[in-house]
């Protein structure tokens, strides 16, 4: 890591850490909490969907594990009275695990057939919810405690949430260092071998085949730290709304979670993150221009992508290299 | 460029009404009353007709000087917030709406959305009227939700016990979409017309929500020939299109639902083939309504140039707030205040003929106070509008 | 059963005519077209218009509607396409672009035509009923016929006429047809207008069965994707084949699979990602897209 990089790590984590909350808590904009909460909840899903374009697969199905992770963490909330705190990484997990399954047959595609098939697969998950008698059906899981204390030796190190006087805090806590720790998790896999790997792949992967990578086993391996990250981020929707239906998480978020990517810019690891920030910024910001709100959202989607196709992030990178490519 | 220039037209168009009507009424304190649910995709209909029907009633009142409550006069502003039928953006409005000092909120429009605003509701204290059905989310402890409709699980008996006694049916099938909200409602209808002694031919059968051809869905409901069709929880869109199908498949017994429905939508989508429909509405039929209630559609006609038959039931909850608001005004802040209001309320109501009451109602289905009451009308269509075929209540 | 073949057969007329559009963008242009469902609704909305509100002939309607997507979907093509396919590293972004059009024609769909459902009155009353064994209404069976003889001219015009060598010609190899000398903005921008003008006639042709309202657009535009992929990606007859199996598909499952409920679409969408996974071109498609 260059010192330059270093720096900018420590900006961005004074930033979301003491910054963002001490302008919160100066502007009175307490709603921003919940926005900021949900983009870095779903950049982590769309980080996931990012690491799947990086094998050269577009993925439309991350809305489908968001569900799964969100059901497993509600499930063992509410049947098996674990603590959320437990149930997170074991959603990311059951996560990963289904998509080995799934991705083992389905990886062999690619282009559109693939996200024809991932698209498919989000609609596959809503039926199942609504179809099966653990996830309770058309009915939902409602009334989910909020997280519990979590103690080592005697100590507290996570309070319970519902003693606290500002959950809305403390759920930005969570959701930002989740997405620290899956960001920093995905920069560390792209400059690693493994991502030098994964970039064969993208470009040519019979090319990549023929010098003896194992294409299938690390096109699985994305695909199921992808969806790992889809667990997670569903998980972590489910404690703030405290309620999962077989809608929360549909073709549109799976849509969603691609378009953030291609907008922050493909080539740029933190491009999803920019890229949920706005679309889901944009939305909330626009909120005042009433029934003009989705005209005026659509219109600049639109330009910007006419000025710049490759994503936001080619701008200010154009001169030097970006990461990852 | 066309696209640039449309832009920038509907900016300007925005920016300037914005101006406008923060200038019109600057002279009174405002009353902010919120809106969170669905006006935009696929059910932009739900959520549309209930925006409408606030800024209706808003704007008939601030034309008339405004609303007198305790020693003050407000001028009413809707505030609202599309949360384009995601349970996620559905916390987001509401977040929005506790920032904006906002206590009261109608929507949101569907069961997820509901479910997931609990929580930032009971933490900015603000009192929101669902039009989603689960007992969830009035029932103890939950105390901020007030269903703003007649749920299907009220609804349903009375229909069923009527057609029943007068129409003498025996059988019943059920139909609905493979959506939360209509399968929930066709289970609530189920267990109904089981209590009632019906025989239920038919509850299995269920369409994706955006099916474009129904014969194949009906196909084998038809074949058990039951002497009553639910269509459960039915969208307006689908209605027309799932009555035009069943007859012309020769089906010739009696249809229902118990969703609000617009006449204009069915007499469109299947004609004369919608004659005996039975659904349920608000008190627009003519037989019933009030002076009020013609002045409230014809604003409405005039300001988006079509009513909405669904907006019969949607007047009422902002009706209710303010009212409520009327009778303790300490409650504009203070939502203690409005739930202590809510359980001895009562009020004469507007848009119905003769000695009607406003009231909160539901300690038989949720064991406190925690719906507003609407008159439960069943309508029956008739060659493009809806006739009165029983008035019934809710307690 | 007589009956779950017609019905399968109608549904397959109406899918494939919403299919053949979208294959014939993504033939030319590797274009997803995430809007061709809401250009499916403007259509519908368009013809809903002339017909209900200018009280006009049901033809002029149509024509209105294919009119004005044709002009739409070239204008798309020449002023955002195929800039931004110009300057972009990957052909995918296009998708973010699709995605834009498609929620900014759904603002615009409802700003101009309202939110409710709307629909025009049958253009033939009446109901074939052979001994109860086919039940089919006559205004279904003309909209059936119509749409496959639409179909029938579109595969006519594509194999005849020069706009339509030129046309599968770029579809086949867009460097070599540029060298052969075919222009190829040109007949991009005519296939787009084509691909457009196709879903409004869809959608000015059901409008008259099933009416039309805001929401079908995006639901549309995941059936047409679903039926391609059964077909195969970019090729003229595997729409029209993927329209007609998933028409028939639904038709059947539905009758089959009545008694076990909830789970009629699970079983028809899962068993397709089953299809897919071990023949992922589709049934006449190019591997690998």
């Amino acid at each position: 890591m260059k010192l330059t990089e270093k720096l900018g790590v420590v900006v961005f984590l004074v930033a979301v850490y003491v910054l963002v909350p001490a302008l919160i808590a100066l502007s009175g904009r307490w709603d921003f909490f919940y926005t900021l909460t949900s983009v870095a909840l779903l950049s982590i899903a769309s980080a996931g969907v990012w690491l799947t374009f990086y094998i050269g697969r577009i993925n439309i199905g991350q809305g489908a594990y968001a569900l799964v992770g969100g059901y497993v963490s509600a499930i063992l909330m509410t049947k098996a009275g674990l603590n959320f705190w437990i149930t997170l990484p074991l959603a990311g997990l059951f996560c990963a695990g289904l998509s080995v399954l799934i991705g083992l047959p389905i990886l062999r595609l690619r282009g559109v057939y693939f996200a024809m098939v991932t698209l498919v697969l989000t609609e596959v998950a809503r039926l199942s919810a609504l179809a099966l008698h653990i996830t309770n059906g058309a009915k939902g899981i409602t009334s989910i405690p909020l997280p519990g204390k979590v103690a080592l030796f005697g100590i507290t190190i996570i309070p319970d949430f519902s003693t606290l006087a500002n959950p809305k805090l403390a759920f930005y806590i969570m959701a930002v260092t989740l997405m620290v720790v899956s960001f920093a998790a995905l920069w560390r896999i792209v400059n690693s071998r493994l991502g030098h790997l994964c970039r064969s792949l993208q470009q040519n992967e019979e090319l990549a085949s023929s010098i003896g990578v194992n294409t299938a086993y690390l096109r699985v391996l994305a695909y199921a730290i992808s969806s790992f990250f889809g667990g997670i981020a569903g998980a972590g929707f489910v404690i703030i709304s405290q309620s999962i239906y077989p809608s929360s998480f549909q073709v549109t978020d799976s849509v969603n979670f691609m378009l953030n990517c291609f907008l922050g810019g493909l080539s740029f690891v933190f491009g999803p993150m920019l890229g949920t920030l706005l679309l889901y910024f944009g939305w909330d910001l626009l909120f005042s221009t009433g029934k003009y709100q989705m005209l005026i959202y659509s219109s600049l989607l639109i330009l910007a992508m006419l000025v710049l196709p490759n994503g936001l992030l080619s701008v200010s990178f154009s001169r030097r290299k970006g990461v990852g490519k | 460029m066309k696209i640039r220039s449309l832009l920038t037209t509907t900016a300007m168009a925005a920016v300037t009404s914005l101006a406008l009507f923060g200038a019109a009424y600057a002279a009174n304190p405002v009353l902010k009353i919120g809106f969170v649910g669905v006006t935009s995709g696929p059910a932009a209909a739900w959520g549309t007709s209930n925006v409408r029907s606030m800024q209706t009633l808003a704007k008939m009142i601030n034309d008339a000087g405004g609303e007198k409550i305790g020693d003050k006069t407000y001028t009413i502003q809707i505030v609202t917030f599309d949360d384009q039928k995601d349970p996620k953006l559905s916390i987001a409005g509401m977040e929005k709406m506790a920032q904006e000092g906002i206590h009261y909120v109608v929507g949101p429009n569907v069961d997820d959305g509901a479910a997931a605003v609990r929580p930032v509701a009971e933490q900015n204290n603000i009192i929101y009227f669902p039009y989603a059905f689960p007992k969830s989310l009035y029932v103890k402890p939950a105390s901020n939700a007030v269903l703003g409709m007649v749920a299907n699980y009220q609804s349903a008996p009375a229909i069923y016990k009527y057609l029943k006694e007068k129409k003498g049916i025996k059988t019943v099938a059920f139909v609905a979409a493979n959506e939360s909200d209509p399968l929930s409602q066709r289970d609530g209808g189920v267990e109904a017309a089981k209590a009632l002694g019906l025989k239920v031919v038919s509850s299995d059968v269920t369409y994706q929500v955006d099916t474009t051809d129904f014969t194949p869905v009906l196909l084998p409901v038809l074949k058990t020939q039951p002497d009553l069709l639910v269509l459960s929880g039915v969208a307006p869109a689908a209605a027309p299109q799932l009555i035009r199908s069943a007859r012309e498949l020769g089906y010739k017994g009696l249809i229902s639902t118990e969703t609000a429905q617009d006449a204009k939508v069915l007499q469109e989508g299947a004609g004369k083939l919608a004659n005996g429909f039975i659904s349920v509405g608000g008190a627009s039929t003519p037989e019933i309504a009030s002076d009020q209630m013609k002045k409230f559609v014809a604003t409405y006609t005039k300001m988006f140039g079509e009513y909405n038959d669904e907006s019969n039931t949607k007047v009422y909850a902002l009706e209710y707030i303010l009212d409520t608001l009327k009778a303790d005004p300490v409650a504009i802040n203070d939502i203690k205040s409005f739930k202590a209001e809510m359980d001895k309320f009562t009020a004469p109501n507007p848009y119905m003929k003769g000695n009607e009451k406003l009231s909160y109602v539901g300690m038989t289905s949720f064991g406190q106070k925690r719906q507003i009451s609407v008159p439960l009308v069943v309508n029956v269509f008739k060659d493009g509008k809806f006739d009165t075929l029983l008035v019934a209540r809710v307690d | 059963m007589e009956q779950i073949v017609v019905n399968g057969l109608y549904l397959g007329a109406q899918y494939a005519v919403i299919a053949l559009g979208l294959t014939l963008i993504f033939s030319l242009m590797n274009v997803l077209n995430f809007a061709h469902g809401q250009m499916y609704v403007l259509g519908g909305f368009i013809t809903y218009t002339v017909v209900s509100q200018f009280h006009l002939p049901y033809i002029v309607g149509l024509v209105t509607s294919a009119v004005a997507l044709a002009v739409i979907g070239a204008l798309l093509e020449r002023f955002l396409f195929r800039p931004v396919i110009a300057r972009s590293k990957r052909e995918e972004s296009t998708m973010l672009l699709a995605a834009g059009v498609a929620f900014f024609l759904d603002a615009v769909t409802l700003l101009i035509f309202g939110e409710k459902q709307r629909g025009i009155p049958k253009i033939i009353n009446g109901v074939l009923n052979w001994n109860f064994i086919i039940v089919m209404p006559y205004d279904r069976i003309l909209i059936g016929v119509l749409a496959i003889a639409l179909i029938a001219g579109f595969i006519v015009f594509m194999q005849f006429s020069r706009s339509g060598r030129a046309m599968r010609a770029l579809a086949q190899d867009r460097m070599a047809a540029q060298l052969m000398g075919v222009d190829v903005d040109r007949y991009s921008m005519i296939g787009f207008a084509l691909g457009a003008m196709l879903a409004g006639l869809a959608g000015g042709l059901l409008v008259s069965i099933t009416g039309v309202n805001l929401g079908m657009g995006g639901p549309t535009s995941i059936k047409a994707f679903m039926m391609i992929m059964i077909g195969g990606a970019g090729v003229i007859s595997g729409a029209i084949a993927g329209g007609f199996i998933l028409g028939m598909m639904e038709s059947v499952g539905l009758t089959v699979l009545a008694s076990y409920g909830d789970i009629t679409y699970l079983v028809i969408f899962a068993s397709l990602m089953v299809f897919l996974a071990i023949r992922p071109q589709g049934m006449m498609g190019k591997p690998w897209g």
